[in-house]
């Protein structure tokens, strides 16, 4: 079963058309990447798949149930938010800004959702949040806050927090954008762990090598609409022009 | 008048003062909020309604304020209006007056807060009202301390305007002693009583402040 | 004055009200809303009046509490003075319990009228004030006097020409210094400077800030008493007038009643003992079997300035 469908999706700013009918769909288990130069809509597309932001046109289907869909005027119409909260608990995504919660400290940060919004056992809850602590390296700062932790820290404690929810589904927005190289390594480390274990995961990323070693398909953005869409191989041999001189451009900087 | 006796006086008069103070902050704190909310509404009647509220508390006296308060059901619904109203009307007075200046911190407050606090929150599943109050509201609370601090500091002193409606409050109790023992040692003491009473609330505040100091 | 604060007050509710209700009021609706409202205040006061003659069992006086010798706090945080002495000694007779409610003098119209207090009564000039307020029979005859300091050089109201003067807002000296008949001194003056309450005005004399204080004679007594040293009153004063309780406009009951035991008061000498006892036996202008209504109109129709010559030879021949 497909965890993720997005059917013909549009989306315009003040006009401007970022996303021109795109559809994309992830499997269980797999790891796609999503790659663009900026401004080819590839955030917008997360953003409309998380729900943060509304699309104009366009279907989007997790698990088979329908968060939204075209009404007869082409237009989208979304569930009643009773029925999209039960569909946003299929998946997390982790920021590009970890947006952790400065006010709570690294345990809190990662129970209070599952303790809040999913009304689980405490101790189940805690338990859960130390083993993913532990996974992330993190152990002994469970009790640290936010502002004490380096960026690298912080992401990790964002994607445990994410984890915590015990999703379908994860998505990373340019998860080492904000990062210093050295920190960004730990983030790669973390995600190939997870992909190991067959997380489904979707990553818009800038990270050329590692989505490539860490994908079984990657998406080529530009100008709002799918441009390549392949396994990792094929889109490095790709052909098409656009794909090369983005990649390109990529290899001569790295 | 004896030193002693105009002491005692006074300090009942600061008792008066300090239920004001207390009151009014009991009232507008939260009603400060509301009228954030309402002044964030998305609906522009309601919006526009808040705005010129808020520019009329902002924009007239307080004391002012206070009489017409005050005497406005008399003049306008001939209502009478017993003794016991006096104390009402200052906290009506005070109330709404303070409402607008806290509701305008709220604001400046939640506004400042960055977006992804908000999306961090959606993405969870948390609902509207958890976000505000477990998310949103205590970090608008640390950033806007050092505003509130100001407006409080501030009501200490205001308290005294509660003698246009001559409410026993320390400044009316100090212009009666003033006035029948032809002295002006009565308002060097209130003076005192003020400075002290600001004092106690800027250790206090600032008790408050470091215990937010955790996080940045 | 007054009468335009309060029309001031309502205008800014009104304005408020209209605005909230995001509606253009209908005027001709709101006109004839107050008109009922006001014909139902009317007869919920007479109902409360008829009610009030059986039930009564408070009486509430405004006065103001910076006002001695008539209206004060006293050593023990007490308010005292000779009004508020003889309030409770009509209390006393009548089986009433008294309210003591200071009030800011500004604002005394509103407090009578909205219901808040029952009578003014604290040194309340009477005169030129008869149509607005129901007054009792005339119980202290005052002057208006000038106060200045004991070197100032001012002796005669003459001197106060280019001088800078000192009066209470909303005073009876107040009134007096702006009436026609004394519009010639009022403008010979330097300045007229209001001030809120006396002690300041005091302060301001003593810092040469101002140079005199028009003032009402007990007080003037009172402040020089406490004063001690430095001032003088001049011994020509600005005018003669009588003290009254005041009470809302046709409230003829409640004023017949407090009279009545006001006069029982003078008769039994209690009035007398207790003028002493504040120092102004020489302006109570109420004797023992005087007739309080045949006494009333006298004052009235007696000329001021006649009596006023006549008090002055008075006050001189007990000085000496």
């Amino acid at each position: 079963m497909k965890l993720l469908e997005m059917n013909h999706v549009r989306k315009a700013f003040d006009g401007t058309e970022v996303l021109k009918d795109i559809s994309l769909s992830v499997s269980e288990g797999e790891v796609v990447s999503i790659i663009g130069p900026s401004g080819s809509g590839k955030s917008t597309l997360l953003r409309c798949a998380t729900l943060l932001e509304t699309m104009d046109g366009g279907e989007l289907v997790y698990m088979g149930e329908r968060a939204a869909w075209n009404d007869a005027s082409g237009n989208t119409v979304y569930e009643k938010p009773a029925k999209l909260k039960h569909i946003r608990s299929y998946y997390s995504l982790v920021f590009q800004n970890f947006n952790l919660f400065p006010h709570y400290s690294v345990l809190k940060n990662i129970t209070d959702a599952p303790l809040i919004v999913q009304k689980r056992e405490k101790e189940e809850v805690y338990q859960e949040a130390r083993t993913l602590l532990a996974k992330m390296g993190l152990e002994n700062r469970e009790n640290a806050y936010p502002c004490e932790l380096s960026g690298g820290q912080q992401q990790r404690v964002s994607i445990a927090r994410a984890l915590a929810m015990n999703p379908k589904i994860l998505f990373f927005d340019e998860p080492t954008s904000a990062l210093d190289p050295e920190l960004t390594l730990e983030i790669l480390k973390v995600i190939r762990d997870l992909a190991k274990e067959k997380m489904t995961m979707v990553i818009v990323t800038h990270e050329m090598n590692f989505a490539r070693e860490v994908s079984n398909r990657m998406i080529f953005m530009d100008k709002g609409v799918i441009v390549e869409e392949t396994t990792p191989e094929e889109m490095f041999r790709s052909t098409n022009e656009r794909t090369r001189e983005f990649l390109g451009r990529y290899h001569d900087l790295g | 008048m004896s030193f002693e006796m105009m002491l005692v006086q006074l300090a009942q008069g600061m008792v008066k003062s300090l239920g004001i103070f207390m009151w009014t902050l009991v009232i507008s704190l939260p009603l400060g909020l509301l009228v954030a909310f309402g002044r964030m509404s998305k609906n522009p009647v309601l919006r526009t309604i808040i705005k010129l509220y808020i520019s009329i508390m902002r924009g007239t006296p307080l004391m002012l304020q206070l009489l017409v308060v005050f005497y406005g059901p008399y003049y306008l619904f001939g209502l009478q209006i017993g003794g016991s109203y006096r104390f009402i009307a200052i906290l009506i007075g005070f109330g709404i007056n303070y409402a607008a200046y806290f509701a305008e911190i709220y604001r400046s407050g939640i506004e400042s807060m960055p977006l992804g606090q908000y999306e961090a929150a959606r993405i969870l599943g948390y609902s509207r009202g958890q976000t505000f109050f477990r998310i949103i509201l205590p970090q608008v609370i640390k950033r806007i301390l050092p505003s509130v601090t100001n407006e409080v500091i501030t009501l200490v002193k205001d308290t005294s305007l509660a003698f246009a409606l001559v409410y026993m409050e320390m400044f009316t109790i100090a212009k009666q002693i003033a006035a029948a023992n032809t002295t002006m040692m009565p308002f060097v003491i209130a003076g005192v009583f003020y400075y002290i009473f600001n004092l106690l609330v800027a250790v206090i505040m600032e008790w408050f402040e470091k215990k937010l100091s955790y996080y940045r | 004055m007054k009468k335009l604060t309060a029309l001031l007050l309502t205008a800014c509710l009104a304005v408020g009200l209209t605005a909230c209700s995001g509606s253009s009021a209908d005027t001709e609706s709101t006109d004839s809303q107050e008109t009922e409202a006001a014909e139902e205040t009317a007869d919920a006061e007479e109902t409360a009046s008829a009610e009030t003659t059986e039930e009564r069992t408070t009486f509430t006086v405004g006065f103001d509490a910076e006002y001695p010798p008539y209206g004060y706090m006293d050593e023990n945080g007490e308010y005292v003075g000779f009004d508020l002495d003889l309030a409770q000694a009509v209390c006393d007779l009548r089986g009433w319990e008294l309210i003591k409610t200071p009030i800011n003098w500004d604002t005394k119209d509103m407090e009578l009228n909205s219901g808040n207090i029952d009578c003014i009564w604290n040194g309340f000039t009477m005169n030129g004030r008869e149509g607005e307020y129901t007054f009792s029979v005339p119980y202290v005859d005052n002057r208006q006097v000038i106060v200045t300091a004991e070197d100032s050089g001012i002796n005669t109201l003459e001197d106060l020409a280019g001088r800078i003067v000192g009066v209470q807002t909303a005073s009876a000296a107040l009134d007096v210094l702006q009436s026609e008949d004394y519009a010639d001194l009022t403008s010979s003056f330097g300045t007229l400077q209001e001030f809120g309450d006396y002690n300041n005005a005091f302060v301001e004399l003593q810092a040469g800030a101002i140079d005199a204080i028009a003032m009402d004679i007990g007080v003037a007594q009172y402040q020089l008493e406490s004063r001690g040293e430095g001032f003088k009153m001049l011994e020509e004063p600005l005018n003669s007038e009588q003290y009254a309780i005041a009470f809302k406009l046709g409230n003829e009951e409640l004023k017949d009643q407090v009279e009545e035991s006001l006069m029982e008061l003078v008769n039994n000498g209690t009035f007398q003992s207790l003028a002493e006892e504040y120092g102004i036996e020489e302006f109570i202008c109420l004797t023992p079997d005087s007739d309080a209504s045949a006494e009333a109109e006298d004052a009235a129709a007696e000329d001021t300035a006649a009596e006023g010559t006549e008090d002055t030879a008075e006050a001189a021949e007990t000085e000496e």
